[in-house]
């Protein structure tokens, strides 16, 4: 059963920046028809679930201003960003502090701390010499954008998953969506698509095995990647690894934005400091790396020697947003966050890519514009703004709500639906085939099978070698493995398309990393064969494209740097040579052909067929 | 008696989320806002896990229950 429904602007994935989508393309036109679709659930969907204790990145004068941003991003991303898209998102952090404390009805020093003077309070935890985290006591604040965007008369599609962005003469058209639980198919035709499905979270499979143990939200498989690129939009930086410390096991993130402002620093198993800051970027990952190549690992995030005033804030903070269940994790093992050892590292024990984190996306400008027209992406599926975090989602979903209302009504015609009845009954059938067969390997296997690949394979420091075999099992998987998949149900059917997403994003990395000839970011484009950062890399973007039905990658320069800040974080590649001493000696045992009589007669006797006298009730 | 059955395959069905139906009252909140899709009412109309390994154990639906029916013992088995 499907349905064909007009619209004019369709929210893909009702997280932080498509919630706040939303809610700005109803401000920017009172008539403007918004759809929303979510594979979850409005309320509690994304990496804000259950809410966020901080906005990362932010500019609030007089504590920072947009140009601190711009620094920032500037290192953090070694140059390689387009500096307008930081400063229009800086720009907008003192609206985006209204527009939270309106929708969430909180008196200002409520929801972000203020300091005696009136001004909001921002905390020093990135590598620059200025502070940028603001403090947030946001554990409703996913509920609030809900029913803000339930207020502005949005339609609103929960366990809906979009599957494709229909596109035509590079122009979106249409969404093809599903509803997980009906298995009812809906086909929006609209002009303008808001993008904000998140991260691809489930990529590199963590030690626990767990699928879902991820730090991101699980149900963020790479969609958006995936349809973006089938929709002939162009993606950036998918070389740029996410790699973090985390809580070891629990994967929820390190406890570090919360308890390193106030104190508490990561160390190796000898107790010394593994990096200068607890900020996630390259040079501080390469500290990670280190500590647990020289075998001075485990490391753990240190808050023992805090007065105890502060270990409670952190726990308050910690048990109350986000991750909750990091107090029953840790309690049910015994764990106080006053001895040294309780939060037990993990590092890079799960690659992959994001843009808020990191600075792999969807390419976006200024303006949240992709290169569809009419596409629009936000948050950690947008690449145009690295390093933003929950900050950079709301600024830049609330904009490109806005932008697509405005665009979607200048627009003239109507695109040609002519065969799309057809186009629809032929895209569910193919899409149902895991459904239809009596038989065949079961999704969770499948997923289990690509992700330890991708981790096995992709784990930086990168080489060539590793790259192309992982290379060749995504194209594997793809062709072997997807058309033998059985799907028990619409859930499950769900995860036969999650693991399409997967191998693209796998792909994309791989290709990405082996495109990029030269080391960058510290640990999240490593190559050991190429340990260096080369000039004629600066600056340049690696951009993804899907062309003649084959994905072309070509190299950009970036817009101008406006701002001269730095564009090298502090850090060095190691040379990797470890001296392991002589090793005994001994003589060759290779075995000739013609000295082999006993394998070689066997051969003769036998030929190659196994021979059958183990064959319980069988003859030889 | 057999400590098991020889001629059945049953796999042990465990749980980290458990629900007290004296204080449950059938309404649904949970399954409808578990953000991954785990939940789903059972035959007698209360929360089980269905797709159990799809639980991020983000604790909405200890949060959202209105009778506080509901607690997470533990993660899964595998992280915790």
């Amino acid at each position: 059963m499907y349905h064909i429904i007009e619209t004019d602007v369709v929210v893909v994935g009702a997280g932080a920046a498509g919630t706040m989508a939303a809610i700005k393309a109803r401000h920017a036109d009172a008539n403007v028809r918004i759809t929303v679709l979510d594979k979850s659930v409005m309320e509690t969907s994304g990496g804000a679930g259950r809410g966020m204790d901080a906005l990362n990145t932010m500019a609030v004068p007089p504590y920072s201003y947009p140009e601190d941003v711009v620094e920032h991003t500037t290192k953090v991303t070694e140059g390689v960003l387009d500096q307008n898209v930081a400063y229009e998102f800086g720009k907008r952090c003192p609206q985006l502090i209204e527009d939270l404390e309106k929708i969430m009805d909180r008196e200002k020093g409520s929801l972000f701390p203020v300091d005696e003077d009136g001004n909001y309070q921002l905390f020093y935890l990135h590598p620059i010499q200025k502070p940028l985290l603001l403090p947030m006591d946001g554990e409703e604040m996913k509920r609030a954008l809900a029913k803000a965007v339930r207020e502005t008369g949005a339609t609103i599609y929960n366990r809906t998953a979009a599957l494709q962005i229909i596109s035509e003469n590079n122009a979106v058209k249409g969404v093809f969506a599903f509803n997980i639980r009906t298995g009812e198919y809906y086909y929006f035709k609209t002009k303008s698509v808001c993008l904000t499905t998140g991260c691809a979270a489930r990529m590199g499979l963590a030690s626990s095995g767990y699928l879902v143990g991820c730090y991101e939200f699980p149900g963020n498989a790479g969609d958006g990647y995936h349809m973006a690129y089938q929709a002939g939009a162009e993606l950036v930086n998918m070389e740029c690894f996410q790699a973090n410390s985390l809580i070891k096991d629990h994967q929820g993130p390190g406890c570090g934005y919360v308890a390193v402002p106030r104190g508490a620093y990561g160390t190796d198993r000898n107790g010394n400091s593994t990096w200068s800051h607890g900020y996630s970027s390259g040079d501080s990952k390469m500290g990670a790396w280190k500590a647990f190549a020289e075998g001075r690992g485990p490391t753990h995030l240190k808050m023992s020697h805090l007065p105890e005033e502060s270990i409670k804030v952190v726990e308050k903070i910690l048990w109350g947003n986000e991750r909750t269940s990091r107090k029953i994790f840790h309690q049910n093992r015994g764990q106080d966050y006053r001895d040294g050892d309780a939060v037990e590292l993990a590092f890079a024990e799960e690659v992959g890519v994001c843009g808020g984190h990191s600075s792999s996306g969807v390419m976006a400008d200024k303006n949240g514009a992709s290169s569809v027209k009419g596409l629009y992406v936000a948050g950690d599926v947008d690449g145009g703004l690295p390093h933003s975090y929950l900050g950079g989602a709301l600024v830049m979903g609330g904009m490109i709500g806005g932008n697509a209302a405005a665009y979607s009504s200048t627009l003239d015609g109507e695109f040609d639906y002519k065969g799309l009845k057809k186009w629809i009954s032929d895209e569910i059938q193919t899409f149902e085939e895991p459904l239809r067969r009596d038989n065949g390997l079961p999704t969770d296997q499948v997923e289990y099978k690509a992700r330890t690949r991708i981790q096995h394979y992709m784990k930086p420091p990168k080489n060539p070698e590793f790259l192309n075999i992982a290379l060749w099992w995504m194209d594997r998987i793809r062709n072997e493995d997807l058309p033998r998949i059985k799907a028990v149900d619409y859930h499950d059917l769900l995860k036969a398309y999650e693991i399409k997403c997967i191998l693209t994003v796998g792909e994309m990395m791989a290709r990405s990393s082996l495109y990029r000839t030269e080391s960058r970011w510290g640990y999240q484009h490593w190559r050991v064969d190429m340990p260096e950062s080369k000039p004629e890399w600066a600056g340049q973007w690696v951009v993804i494209k899907k062309e003649n039905d084959s994905m072309t990658l070509s190299k950009r320069k970036v817009p101008e740097l406006k701002w001269d800040f730095a564009t090298k974080m502090e850090y060095s590649y190691p040379e990797l040579s470890f001296d392991v001493g002589t090793p005994f000696k001994k003589e060759s045992n290779w075995i000739n052909p013609e000295e082999d009589k006993w394998m070689a007669g066997t051969l003769a006797e036998q030929g190659m067929s196994t021979p059958r006298r183990f064959m319980p009730g069988k003859e030889k | 008696m057999s400590l098991f059955n020889m001629n059945t395959i049953e796999k042990a069905s465990y749980e980290w989320i458990t629900v007290d139906p004296d204080r449950c009252n059938k309404c649904g909140i949970c399954a409808e806002y578990c953000p991954m899709d785990v939940l789903a009412m059972d035959s007698k109309g209360y929360p089980y896990m269905k797709y159990r390994d799809d639980c991020w154990y983000c604790d909405v639906c200890t949060f959202f229950c209105p009778k506080k029916a509901i607690t997470m013992n533990d993660l899964p088995y595998l992280i915790s």
